[in-house]
């Protein structure tokens, strides 16, 4: 219940309603796209998607699934279950459950993932920490 | 780069090495595996070995359990059944669902022209000049190559 104030709070996306929809199913999802930019903390029940030449800057603690497209910027701490990343992304991250590289990925920072998938292609420079996920990510 | 003969060193499931190995052609390891090895041609580790060792190759497979930095000059595969833990460096990178991996990984184009300028200094430069080079430059490329942030 918090976390739908927090993004009313946190998310500067009044120009962009259309980009969040409610699904039926209780999975929210917000979706940028090209000429969109989301600056600031965002603790989401949902999943995130930066797609086109989307743009995100911050601190991004998602509960689904996030995912950043090909041609999409992100500087930003991320924090999902499922992270996919085609597009170009700075920071630290942190996939509690797997994280794929795409061909067209370059990711700059330091990993902690549970599984690692990485295509040919796809260019990362930064530390890797695979298993469980015990401690907290916060450190 | 090795167009003439290329020898090919296998080490099967009970074969066991411990020291040093530079070999002018590919290594299949499917047993254990503890100290150095250099290839100049391929390096594939097997899901039944056990290496304790850094590896350096032009393509490196991994399927079994690395323990060690790894480099590769051209491009370094990590199986399914595969683990890594160490340092990678390598111009590409393909890691199958399942592997493992707990390290620093660089890589890149900066990398990769690292390794043209390593293979261009081995060509112009006898052997043993060319085995020193590539470890200095590597030494200060790695610390460009990290990230600023922490």
């Amino acid at each position: 219940m918090d976390t739908q104030h927090a993004v009313a709070d946190t998310a500067p996306l009044e120009a962009h309603e259309d980009g969040v929809e409610s699904r039926r199913d209780g999975s929210n999802k917000i979706t940028l796209g090209a000429g969109d930019y989301l600056e600031g903390k965002l603790t989401y029940n949902g999943h995130m998607s930066v797609q086109g030449q989307g743009q995100a800057q911050g601190e991004f603690r998602i509960t689904g699934n996030f995912e950043v497209s090909n041609g999409a910027t992100v500087k930003a701490l991320i924090e999902g279950s499922n992270v996919t990343i085609k597009g170009d992304v700075e920071g630290m991250l942190t996939a509690r459950d797997k994280l794929t590289l795409g061909k067209s990925a370059k990711l700059n920072g330091d990993v902690t993932v549970k599984r690692l998938q990485i295509e040919d292609g796809a260019s990362f420079n930064g530390h890797v920490r695979m298993g469980s996920f015990e401690q907290s990510s916060g450190s | 780069m090795t167009e003439n003969e290329t020898s090919v060193v296998m080490l099967g499931p009970r074969d066991r090495l411990i020291g040093e190995l530079y070999i002018e052609g590919n290594l299949r390891v499917s047993g254990t595996l503890e100290g150095q090895i250099e290839a100049t041609g391929d390096v594939d580790v097997t899901e039944a070995a056990t290496v304790k060792a850094t590896v350096a190759g032009r393509e490196v497979n991994v399927s079994g359990q690395v323990n060690g930095a790894v480099t590769a000059s051209k491009k370094l595969v990590i199986g399914r059944s595969g683990s890594i833990v160490g340092d990678v460096r390598v111009p590409r990178l393909i890691m199958q669902d399942g592997a493992s991996l707990s390290g620093n990984v660089s890589m890149g184009p900066k990398v990769a022209a690292e390794f043209a300028q390593a293979a261009a200094a081995e060509a112009a430069a006898p052997v043993e000049m060319a085995a020193e080079q590539p470890a200095t430059d590597g030494e200060t490329a790695q610390e460009k190559a990290k990230p600023k942030k922490r």
